[in-house]
């Protein structure tokens, strides 16, 4: 194997100087001269028209500079469905919507003139439950839906709360139960969870005097951003400036689609060109801004004697909430892989994004795959128990490999490690050793797709002493990025890793990227550096070549010094070369773009196909306290086919992260929504996140089936890490003590009330 | 009303007039303009603000900024010294121990705190010091092993 200067080294993040002396800058640390402070009114109610609002007690208190209302801001935007107001328009559809900001000298008068703010209401019916709201007879959340601009491949049902329809047929799944020899039908539940990146959501908004409006904003892709809020404002990218703080605190999916921004906008238009400033509490955060989309799956499944599955037919229904948001593509993607990472002859599948009165679902690491997933690993095991067929030997016996068609047919699957990652995880627990009582093992697997297509623009500048300047738009939200795409440009460039400095996104600056989502930045823009600096290396090369009277071709460069192959004492360094054509001075710019297209039959844009699939698996060993229905969980173990580790220790960070995430919405996790579809329990003391004290002993480990377009082969990794870990515990849990727990969170109480039940049926 | 208070932070003198309702992590934030210390929820339940206090771990957004008056102050601007990383600081970055980094100011302080205290923790005695700091990129694996690095180099 080739050895690379830095690629493939667990080198230790470029970021951790800053971070750990406290020097990093995020959002909230940002501070403009002559800043007014933001705050919104928001809505008490989980359905209502809104009758009147009065905003003059408000805008007369000193100190107050700006009040604002939907009238003030008619701007409707969304990704995929363009359904959200900036500020409620006649009407809310949730609890803590914003209805009207202020901006004020300070945080506080902004609170008292909020507090001075009325508004009447006229209750309408509050939806709550999602099947309820697909009822033909449901009252419409969005009445004007069948009006709102959404992208191609999104299918709302008209007059209805299903604000995306979509369905996958393979084969014949009628066929496909006659041809079974065992039939099983379970359904599957997720609940409300959230990100919980422990920084809170913030944005600035000014207006410079020509009208243009920039914002400094927590969000996972400003050039996404951008074009949202030109196509929902109705103005050009030349009037919209996005700039990304130096560091997001966390994001898991929470920052990305119009948030906070959208409330400081119409507030900046306001003030006389003053940069407005608003932060999220912590129970705003929890309330209005991003929730993982509560799920049920029904399952129905048939299989032959022997193990092998013959036909699955899934029903997602995911609540998505007051607004679209990402909602309908999260459900896409999440189809596409809701029947499981295995060779399914008879498949189908039916998926609905419904509306409900309760916070907005949207992305969340995983994108919709973590609640499908829980489906289809933990009939897995139904199955196998009911064949007397060990979970691993089950798994290996259907899962696909390298030239499989994928399960819902669209693409033939390429760089697939499933296996091996199965192979890996078994054996590093030893996974056939006598079971212990009230012990018990599990383990699950699955894969996840990325959103294709979408594209990638990068550029390299090379200075004359060698340092190196990378322009991305990828953002660094803890993932790992700076380092890796530091990584990616030295080596193809030849430098060493510490001469390349990241440059914070800037639309104004930073060239074009979709987005910093979908496990995409080490593969898509790892290959956009990658080619631009290959192309700025190939102008040094020129330049060279000519001095050193060699072919480019027989040209090399290792740590900044560019040598000929064929005479390695001729040799130049970057300065001498640059200096050579340029004695006054000049950067070399390389430059390039990746825009990958997955082969394969698409209904359009972000339908199906993938241009790489992420594969895992997981493992967890639990105890049971039969009394108390307490779970302990003593190991868990993940494996991940990455394609090509970029840095080793980045990756496995990324796998022991995405576990300990995986703990908390399976065992203890759960956004609790009131009776008015208020949520009960806003705040880290009644949503228990997983604390040091909780985590088991942990191994992570990392599997490599390179893929043919991944820059070295790799592909990505982050929201794969904490998809396979729900089932893999409850699956553990019914090896521990004989229970089958299909609605998460897997709380004690429901552990001994099928304790109970159990007792009782015997 | 305003009040004149009196402190030491990392070491330095300073005299600073505060609002009654200030708490010592907006004095330090928005005042003196320390914002290596992080706002997670301003409850005091994620630890992000976690500070010194007179040689204690606290949540400085649950204190207030007059009730630290004639004490002293410990940030995350303060460890290192003379240009010297802190060992927890180089283990955290040397063990990977940092992602999103919005957790790690008050993480390597409750750290210092337990080692300032125990030059022999166990594995337990450390993930109890630092159960107040959450963290939900790293799954504390790599803190834990930073930290017990530490306390194995420094005690023996």
């Amino acid at each position: 194997m080739a050895e690379y200067s830095t690629v493939g080294k667990p080198i230790p993040r470029l970021d951790g100087l800053e971070k750990v002396t406290g020097q990093a800058i995020y959002g909230d640390d940002l501070k403009f001269p002559n800043m007014l402070y933001g705050k919104a009114l928001r809505s008490e109610c989980a359905h209502a028209k809104i009758l009147n609002i009065k905003i003059d007690k408000a805008g007369r208190l000193p100190g107050v500079r700006a009040v604002v209302t939907g009238k003030d801001t008619p701007f409707l935007g969304g990704e995929a469905l363009m359904d959200y107001p900036f500020l409620a328009i006649d009407k809310v559809r949730y609890v803590g919507e914003p209805i009207a900001a202020v901006a004020a000298i300070d945080e506080e008068v902004a609170e008292e003139a909020i507090d001075l703010i009325e508004v009447e209401y006229e209750p309408l019916p509050a939806l709550l439950d999602p099947q309820k709201a697909m009822e033909p007879s449901a009252p419409l959340i969005h009445e004007r839906m069948n009006t709102y601009k959404h992208l191609p491949v999104i299918k709302p049902i008209e007059n209805s709360n299903i604000c995306h329809y979509i369905q996958f047929i393979k084969g014949d799944v009628e066929k496909g139960w006659d041809g079974s020899d065992l039939l099983f039908e379970d359904t599957f539940t997720t609940q409300m969870v959230q990100h919980g990146a422990i920084e809170p959501h913030m944005a600035i908004a000014q207006v410079d005097p020509a009208g243009k409006i920039t914002v400094w904003v927590t969000n996972d892709s400003p050039h996404r951003l951008r074009m949202d809020l030109s196509n929902a404002m109705g103005i050009p990218l030349k009037r919209l400036r996005v700039i990304s703080p130096p560091y997001i605190g966390g994001n898991f999916g929470g920052k990305g689609g119009l948030k906070v921004e959208t409330i400081c906008i119409p507030l900046a238009l306001r003030v006389n060109h003053r940069p407005v400033k608003m932060v999220l509490t912590r129970e705003e955060v929890f309330t209005a801004s991003l929730v993982r989309h509560p799920s049920i799956v029904q399952l129905k499944t048939g299989v032959k004697k022997d193990g092998r599955i013959w036909a699955r037919e899934a029903k997602v229904i995911y609540d998505t909430g007051a607004y679209a948001e990402k909602g309908p593509t999260v459900c896409q993607q999440a189809c596409v892989a809701a029947v499981g990472p295995y060779k399914i002859p008879n498949v189908k599948v039916d998926g609905y994004c419904v509306y409900t009165n309760k916070p907005i679902a949207g992305a969340y690491r995983g994108y919709g795959i973590p609640q499908v997933a829980w489906a289809h690993e933990s009939q897995m095991d139904i199955i196998a128990q009911k064949l007397g067929m060990d979970p691993v030997e089950i798994r290996m016996k259907n899962v696909v490999g390298e030239g499989d068609i994928s399960p819902t047919g669209q693409q033939k699957l390429h760089s697939v490690g499933l296996k091996e990652c199965i192979k890996k995880v078994a054996e590093s627990v030893d996974w056939n050793r006598p079971k212990e009582k009230y012990r018990g093992k599990g383990m699950a697997c699955a894969f996840k797709n990325t959103k294709t297509p979408t594209g990638s623009s990068a550029i390299v500048i090379v200075s004359q002493d060698g340092s190196v300047e990378v322009l991305t738009s990828t953002v660094e939200i803890g993932q790992g990025s700076k380092t890796i795409l530091a990584q990616m440009v030295a080596e193809e460039l030849g430098v060493p890793v510490e001469n390349v400095i990241m440059v914070t996104p800037d639309t104004d600056i930073t060239p074009f990227d979709a987005s910093t989502t979908s496990s995409r930045s080490t593969f898509h823009m790892g290959n956009a550096v990658r080619r631009a600096a290959k192309d700025a290396r190939e102008q040094l090369f020129l330049i060279a070549s000519e001095i050193l009277g060699e072919d480019s071709e027989d040209l090399a460069i290792e740590k900044g010094l560019i040598f000929s192959k064929k005479n390695p004492g001729k040799k130049l360094t970057i300065t001498q070369v640059i200096k050579h054509e340029y004695q006054a001075g000049l950067d070399i710019i390389g430059k390039d773009s990746f825009y990958p297209i997955a082969e394969g039959e698409t209904g359009g844009m972000w339908s199906a196909p993938s241009i790489f699939w992420m594969y895992g698996a997981h493992y967890a060993e639990v105890e049971v306290d039969i009394e108390t229905g307490r779970v302990k969980i003593l190991k868990i173990s993940g494996a991940h086919d990455v394609g090509k580790a970029i840095n080793p220790s980045t990756c496995q960070g990324q796998i022991e992260g995405g576990m300990v995430h995986g703990i908390g919405p399976t065992l203890f996790e759960e956004m609790i929504i009131g009776e008015r579809g208020e949520v009960v329990n806003p705040s880290f003391l009644d949503y228990r996140m997983p604390a040091a004290p909780d985590i088991p002993e942990i191994t992570s480990l990392i599997v490599e089936a390179p893929h043919r377009e991944g820059p070295w082969g790799a592909k990505g990794i982050g929201e794969m890490t904490v998809v396979p870990m729900a089932p893999a515990i409850a699956n553990a849990i019914d090896d521990a003590v004989g229970v089958r727990i299909k609605d998460l969170p897997i709380t004690p109480d429901k552990i001994l009330k099928a304790l109970k039940e159990k007792l009782v049926r015997k | 009303m305003k009040h004149l208070i009196h402190l030491k932070i990392n070491g330095e003198p300073y005299e600073v007039s505060v609002k009654s309702n200030l708490t010592l992590l907006d004095l330090l934030r928005d005042e003196i303009g320390l914002t290596g210390t992080k706002k997670g929820c301003d409850t005091g339940q994620c630890g992000a603000c976690t500070v010194v206090l007179n040689g204690r771990t606290i949540n400085s957004c649950l204190v207030l900024a007059v009730d630290a008056n004639g004490k002293e102050v410990s940030t995350i601007e303060g460890l290192a010294k003379d240009g010297k990383l802190h060992p927890l600081q180089e283990a955290f970055i040397q063990e990977g121990a940092v992602q999103c980094g919005y957790c790690t100011s008050g993480m390597i302080l409750s750290a210092k705190a337990l080692l300032d205290e125990n030059l022999t923790p166990k594995e337990e005695e450390v993930k109890k010091a630092i159960a107040g700091n959450l963290c939900r990129c790293t799954g504390y694996v790599r803190i834990v092993k930073a930290i017990l690095d530490v306390a194995k180099r420094l005690g023996g």
